[in-house]
């Protein structure tokens, strides 16, 4: 079996709060011995206003498909890219990665205002580690990739910061990496350049290239990575399929301290198929619950569709106006069909039990996902299954 | 550009050499970087100057300026004339001079003033001093065109002047040191700058631009060689305007007539173990600080 390209192994890393005040006298002894003094074994230790920004983080990434890094802000997916680049080091574990890397961390972190479009593509591209024949070779491409033919001769400070972007995606994506580094750069320029960045990482990730991203945009995440890992301050709060990731850290944001126990316990919620369906396909949605005796009359299983994108709810079902007879003891199976007629994107499914009088739910939720693919012939939330007849001409005068 | 990043423990087991020659790697597989940062800043020097390639002569030219008035007060004082060659020695040193201050100036801030690239992007980060360096360089190298074609026209100082292109390389070193060690430095410690601009305001009466060591007598003379740059601004005067074969030792009397050793081949001797040494050092310093820039700044 070959070495793994990105190996990432019970990782932490260290952090200081605050800022410094540290006077030169007292800390370059302090630094220097730090450094040199190997005996010193501290790596366990946190001094004062020392905190674990990451805390034992091991991912594997296998080429083919990419691998997905989400989580609230802060919780650490910048400083795992960071220590995959090589930007900064662990305190303990591994942190490796085999071959070249190309990280597109900030896109237009190298460009200076007042050269030009041209100029600094040049000048990004040897900062990013190509070589000068490597980016004439590219050039045209880049420009292109970018729609700025116009003005590749104009100083970039007369760009507008989504020219910027557009730019520096162009650049960092038209590099020949043998492991890609992404952090939040598929939210770059207007909609129809995000879904032209995005189709472009997808080409990369299938060249049997490992692809790293860390980013906010759950539906990208979705669509682009098999394998994902959840952070949350500093620790893997759930690794495994990127659909699952992306439940729980969904329903994270929507849990309301719903109090457990109660007439009817939720144990499992399955959700089918893994692969996209089309617009309208058919979605299997499986429930395993145990009932500990008759639900009370104000309470109901009920069954939420949300959009991962904004957690916004497009869809729910309650067992009981739907006029199903839960069973009153033992462990059941409920089976639920849905129709996704849906525009293209990832959707959570959520289960619950709910009191209606109260309008709260009463335990806690369990989530599935399951996408839609993207068949571009309408826009909108729903698939109104639109179908347009062929005109006919109408007598009368013109 | 990036083969493997390890935790810690590697770099205990590894020798020094096998770290220079690690080092060596990198800043080579940057090399086309540290072209396109130079180009840069060179671009960006002359794109908007007013003055355009002036700028390269004004410090220098200023330097010369105040040398040639204090020396002028010296030969008023002493009832002689100002001669041409003291001029030209004081432009032979006010060069480096000007190139070894503009270099720290420029590097010190290099990695401060490129933050956004020291905390997002991965390359090796000592190209940017380096950078800086070269960018000075560059501006030096005009007003070295402009001295050679003075010395080439008039003062022609004959086989000696070989030694010049060892003591450039040697004064390059030097800077490069400076500069390599104190953009680190300042990257930790913001105050590092104002030290630095206060210490070479005032360095420049501890190295002999404006004057020659041996108008302070023997042991003054012997002491302001300690100065890492004074062997190789003397050097350059020496064998550019002298015509001194810089192999040889160089005796003269002093005031009272007793002669003393103004140069021995051991000062040259002195400033190649230092400036290669420091290069390497700083370097080296540079290197295992460089994974901490990201968190310091």
């Amino acid at each position: 079996m070959p070495e793994p390209r990105v190996e990432f192994d019970g990782v932490w890393k260290r952090f200081r709060r605050g800022v410094r005040h540290d006077s030169l006298r007292d800390l370059l002894p302090a630094l220097v011995r730090s450094r040199f003094d190997r005996r010193r074994q501290s790596a366990d230790e946190l001094g004062p206003d020392e905190f674990w920004a990451l805390r034992d983080v091991s991912f594997r990434v296998e080429p083919g498909r990419a691998f997905g890094i989400i989580g609230p802000n802060g919780a650490g997916k910048s400083t795992i890219l960071k220590l995959l680049t090589g930007i900064l080091r662990p305190n303990r574990g591994r942190a490796l990665v085999r071959g070249r890397v190309r990280a597109l961390i900030e896109l237009a972190a190298g460009f200076h205002p007042d050269l030009s479009g041209r100029e600094n593509v040049y000048l990004q591209g040897a900062i990013i580690g190509m070589k000068r024949a490597e980016i004439a070779h590219s050039f045209d491409r880049i420009v292109e990739f970018a729609e700025l033919s116009e003005f590749i001769d104009t100083q970039v400070k007369r760009y507008s910061s989504g020219m910027k972007a557009r730019l520096g995606f162009a650049i960092a994506s038209h590099l020949d990496p043998e492991v890609l580094i992404i952090d939040e750069v598929l939210a770059v320029g207007d909609r129809a350049f995000q879904h032209k960045a995005f189709q472009r990482l997808e080409e990369i990730a299938k060249r049997d290239i490992p692809v790293v991203i860390a980013s906010h945009q759950l539906d990208r995440v979705a669509a682009l990575c098999a394998h994902a890992i959840l952070i949350e301050h500093g620790r893997v709060a759930r690794a495994g399929t990127a659909a699952e990731c992306i439940a729980q850290y969904v329903s994270e944001g929507l849990e309301a301290q719903a109090p457990g126990g109660g007439a009817l316990r939720l144990e499992r919620l399955e959700v089918e198929p893994d692969l996209p369906v089309a617009p309208g396909g058919g979605v299997r949605v499986r429930i395993e619950a145990v009932a500990a005796g008759p639900l009370p009359e104000a309470h109901t299983l009920v069954v939420r569709v949300r959009r991962v994108a904004s957690a916004e709810p497009l869809f729910s079902i309650r067992s009981r106006r739907a006029a199903v007879k839960l069973p009153d003891a033992g462990r059941f199976e409920l089976r639920l069909a849905l129709a996704a007629h849906l525009a293209g994107g990832t959707y959570l499914v959520e289960a619950c039990v709910s009191d209606t009088e109260r309008q709260r739910d009463v335990s806690p939720a369990l989530h599935g996902t399951f996408r839609v693919r993207d068949e571009h012939d309408f826009r909108g939330l729903v698939d109104l299954e639109p179908r347009f007849e062929p005109p006919t001409r109408l007598g009368g005068d013109a | 550009m990036i083969a493997a990043m390890e935790a810690s423990a590697p770099d205990a087991e590894r020798s020094i050499a096998g770290e220079l020659a690690e080092l060596a790697r990198e800043v080579w597989g940057a090399r086309e970087l540290l072209a396109q940062l130079t180009l840069r800043d060179v671009r960006i020097r002359y794109t908007q100057a007013v003055m355009g390639f002036a700028w390269a002569l004004l410090t220098p030219l200023l330097v010369l300026g105040a040398g040639s008035l204090v020396r002028y007060g010296m030969a008023y004082m002493t009832g002689t004339r100002l001669e041409s060659a003291t001029l030209l020695g004081l432009s032979v040193k006010a060069l480096p001079w000007s190139f070894f201050v503009g270099s720290i100036g420029f590097a010190m801030a290099s990695l401060t003033a490129n933050l956004e690239l020291v905390t997002k992007v991965a390359f090796p980060r000592l190209v940017l001093p380096l950078s800086a360096t070269l960018t000075q360089a560059f501006d030096t190298a005009i007003g070295a065109v402009a001295l050679g074609a003075g010395i080439a026209l008039f003062a022609w100082p004959g086989a000696s002047i070989l030694w010049a292109p060892l003591l450039v390389a040697l004064s390059f070193l030097l800077t490069c040191a400076a500069a390599v060690f104190l953009a680190c430095a300042n990257l930790f410690f913001r105050d590092v700058k104002h030290i630095v601009q206060v210490l070479l305001t005032f360095g420049i009466f501890f190295t002999p631009v404006f004057f020659e060591p041996q108008m302070l007598g023997a042991r003054a003379a012997r002491l302001l060689m300690l100065n890492p740059l004074s062997p190789l601004l003397e050097g350059l005067r020496l064998c550019l305007v002298q015509g001194h074969d810089l192999a040889r030792p160089l005796w003269i009397p002093d005031a009272r007539g007793n002669p003393f050793e103004v140069w021995t081949p051991w000062y040259l001797v002195y400033a190649t173990t230092l400036s290669c040494g420091a290069f390497l050092a700083s370097c080296l310093w540079f290197r295992r600080l460089e994974h901490l820039f990201a968190e310091y700044v």
